[in-house]
């Protein structure tokens, strides 16, 4: 409303965000893991005197740092590149409490990042313990970082005592921000095994491609043996919304999480049975099996955690449109074409109402919602009247818990429904007129009576 | 008409405007140095890898300089961090404005940079086995750069001018408005890249200096090769920026020419150029500081057009302040902190292979 829409085609905002959040997060928590993999693999390769395994190291940091440097750094630009396009005004207020925040993050970004160069180009050149004590450092700066965006990200679902201090410190260290660092760090040591098995499964001698197998494999199952405790712990922090939504109240946020819950005990099975019981017959193919199987899980978990949060996008605070709270009263009495600044009309012509509910629908709904892809609106209210559409939109925040309620003035609301129900055109023979349907559902009681439905 | 720009966020800023803006001009000059080697350096490699198939010298030349161009680009992107977020911070108004209005173009930076970005990689890692195909390989990649570079500029320069924002709304799509191209962009824009050409010739020829002990000749002969590519690059970029300068609408050039401090500094801006233009050939420290003294000082003055465009329009002092003073000074402790840890990181890498077994 703030700020002009970006309607990213069929794609919607949110698929734009999730695509490269999704992937980032899959690498980023590698970054992560990974970090603490190299230099204990390191050590214990010195320790075993086994110089076998230390070039296996010396070639996992080679795939680590074309991975993590490369699409890890990139993508978390992108995270923020993208966030900034489809939901600027939840950005702006999030670089305002958290700024220092995140100049701190890129600090330990800087020490991250030389020290994965310093690692990767002192094979053979730095004393192993020098670069076994680069290694640790590389881990420890990436493990702060995931501390300082953690508090970040978990802010936005459970901003805690924020809401009336406004201070940094309730902000950062609100009510999930420590569960969810136990499950993301379970995530990070998760991944740093399914990536270790990709590199392992391509070890040529066999001997060492047995170990390094079974190794990764601990990995991998110690993580996702802490997640679920961890999940329960970061679960019991969240709104009751939020875990009704999960459980039942949202029908396909609910498959999602079921979906997390199935993929994630499929990742612990496939490893138990596969890499950690028969390493001998574990191969590359059954890796990226796997690797996908956990981008799965990856992809339905961030969704769901990002799906609870409706329909806030900071809880209580800022709704998914970026609509605040607090200036809800001022738009309904103003009107929220009027209020809006990036709108092409500000008055809702009652002889073509269509054109301004298209603009009411971009300021207020096009954040989630997408016209002909992804979250489709027209495939939403197909089959609805436009009795029924206005009927919905009058009680949307009661009728559907996850979403906001409708903003604006009733023309502007009637005006929305008028272009909602010109998506799906029925035949001229059982339309039924706005005036008249609107006068009908004014004299109807709330079971939406006088709704047709072609 | 007044222009529209979006109501600040009702959230204080957490330290005061003029502390926020030397962020982010401060973090914007380290950005400065390693993109200009990026930059500056993909294209000086493309004619090398082109000249290399017939000189060896030039095909060794890439074979070196290639090697730091993986973490130049690591730092690249890093240290482009922190100034875009200040900027977020204390202009967030006018720059998510325009970037929605470009929005595809803007979110295509992203891909470019990754793509590049293991263009660099490939590049060097596979530096031999490409053969004539590196010199593409690298041209290739510079024209992402450069890429990156044009949509930087364009968007630079929209946020700067939010009288034209709601026109510019109005008759397009929000997205793909990209906005017209005029030759004050493509002047800042060729400013920018020159400068990256000059910046990373000198740069060149720094690195060149460390290849004494193995090969003198080759050593000379880069460091000879680097300083040209620096000096030719300076003397185009004195035109550039008169170009760029007399490009400047009239009114912001006045409001520039009426203050003192914007003057005297462009005025510093040339004479260290000059001044590391004639000790280039005898002495590359004496020149690399001055150009240094040059970078900063222009960052600085384009700071000050930024703040003569908008000044109409937008005053960031208006803004509300609430310092965030203990989180600050953890920040200003991290980062001395950091800086310590690599800088010590960056000892032990370089220090001479007999006393890096030594100690620890």
């Amino acid at each position: 409303m703030n700020y002009p829409v970006w309607e990213p085609s069929i794609l919607g905002g949110g698929l734009v965000i999730g695509i490269i959040a999704i992937l980032h997060v899959f690498v980023s928590h590698f970054a992560v893991g990974g970090g603490l993999f190299l230099p204990l693999t390191e050590r214990k390769a010195y320790r075993e005197n086994n110089p076998a395994l230390l070039e296996y190291v010396k070639s996992h940091s080679k795939f680590f740092v074309l991975v993590v440097l490369v699409f890890g750094a990139v993508s978390g630009v992108g995270i923020w590149w993208s966030i900034g396009l489809v939901n600027p005004e939840a950005t702006a207020t999030l670089i305002h409490v958290f700024v220092w925040g995140w100049a701190i993050e890129w600090v330990f970004f800087i020490v991250e990042i030389a020290a994965a160069f310093v690692y990767y180009y002192g094979w053979g050149r730095l004393d192993p313990k020098t670069h076994l004590r680069v290694g640790w450092i590389y881990f420890g700066a990436a493990w702060a970082s995931l501390l300082v965006i953690n508090g970040i990200l978990t802010f936005m679902l459970t901003p805690g005592r924020w809401l009336e201090t406004q201070t940094f410190a309730s902000a950062y260290f609100n009510p999930s921000m420590l569960p969810s660092l136990v499950v993301r760090t379970a995530v990070c040591i998760a991944l740093a095994g399914v990536y270790a098995l990709i590199t392992s499964a391509a070890v040529v001698d066999v001997a060492l491609r047995s170990e390094v197998i079974a190794y990764a494999a601990k990995w991998l199952l110690l993580g996702t043996l802490i997640i679920p405790f961890a999940g329960i712990w970061y679960i019991s922090t969240l709104p009751s919304m939020a875990r009704e939504i999960s459980m039942g109240g949202a029908p396909a946020v609910t498959i999602f999480a079921g979906l997390s819950i199935f993929f994630s005990a499929l990742v612990m099975a496939f490893t138990y049975f596969g890499p950690h019981r028969r390493p001998r017959q574990f191969n590359l193919i059954f890796a990226f099996l796997l690797a996908i199987l956990a981008l799965s899980t990856t992809g339905v978990t961030e969704w769901v955690r990002e799906a609870v949060r409706k329909p806030y996008i900071i809880y209580d605070y800022m709704y998914a449109n970026s609509f605040r709270l607090a200036d809800l009263g001022h738009i309904r009495e103003q009107g929220v074409l009027k209020s809006a600044r990036w709108v092409r009309q500000h008055e809702v012509d009652p002889h073509a109402p269509e054109r301004a509910g298209e603009e009411v629908f971009r300021v207020q709904c096009a954040s989630c919602h997408t016209v002909y892809g992804y979250n489709s609106i027209r495939f939403a209210v197909k089959g609805w009247s436009w009795a029924m559409i206005d009927y919905q939109l009058v009680h949307l925040d009661s009728l559907k818990g996850f979403m906001p309620a409708f903003v604006g003035t009733d023309a502007e609301r009637q005006a929305l429904g008028a272009w909602l129900a010109s998506l799906n055109p029925v035949p001229a023979s059982i339309r039924i007129e706005p005036e008249a349907s609107n006068a009908k559902s004014q004299s109807s009681d709330a079971t939406g009576e006088g709704a047709s439905h072609p | 008409m007044n222009p529209v720009i979006p109501a600040p966020v009702p959230v204080p800023l957490p330290a005061p405007p003029w502390l926020l803006e030397f962020l982010l001009v401060f973090t914007f000059i380290l950005h400065l140095l390693a993109m200009n080697f990026l930059l500056g350096g993909a294209i000086i490699l493309s004619v090398s890898s082109y000249l290399g198939r017939r000189d060896s010298r030039h095909h060794e030349l890439t074979r070196r300089v290639s090697r730091a161009m993986p973490p130049v680009t690591a730092f690249t992107i890093t240290l482009g961090v922190a100034p875009l977020l200040f900027l977020q911070l204390v202009y967030g108004q006018l720059f998510y404005t325009s970037s929605d209005l470009m929005a595809w173009y803007w979110l295509a930076v992203v891909f470019l940079v990754m793509l590049g970005y293991y263009g660099i990689y490939w590049y060097q890692m596979q530096h031999d086995e490409l053969g004539p195909r590196a010199a593409w390989v690298i041209l290739v990649t510079a024209i992402l750069f450069i890429l990156v570079a044009f949509f930087f500029t364009q968007n630079m320069m929209t946020m700067l001018q939010p009288q034209d924002f709601y026109r510019r709304f109005v008759n397009g799509h929000t997205g793909t408005i990209f906005g017209s191209v005029t030759p004050l962009t493509i002047a800042r824009l060729a400013h920018f890249v020159v400068g990256a050409v000059a910046l990373a010739g000198l740069g060149i020829a720094l690195l060149a200096r460390r290849w004494g002990g193995e090969s003198s000749e080759l050593a000379d002969w880069a460091r000879r090769y680097g300083v040209t590519w620096f000096m030719g690059g300076t003397l185009v970029q004195f035109l550039v920026g008169l170009w760029f300068l007399f490009g400047l609408p009239v009114d912001i050039r006045q409001a520039l020419v009426s203050e003192k401090p914007a003057v005297g500094l462009l005025f510093l801006g040339i004479f260290l150029a000059l001044l590391a233009l004639l000790t280039a050939p005898k002495s590359l420290l004496a020149s690399s500081v001055a150009i240094l003294g040059t970078l900063s000082v222009m960052a600085i003055w384009r700071h000050f057009v930024r703040l003569a465009y908008l000044r109409p329009y937008f005053d960031p002092h208006s803004l509300p302040v609430k310092g965030q003073w203990v989180v600050f000074s953890i920040f200003v402790v991290l980062l001395l902190a950091g800086i310590a840890i690599v800088g010590w990181m960056l000892h032990v890498f370089y220090r001479p292979p007999a006393t890096r077994r030594a100690s620890t």
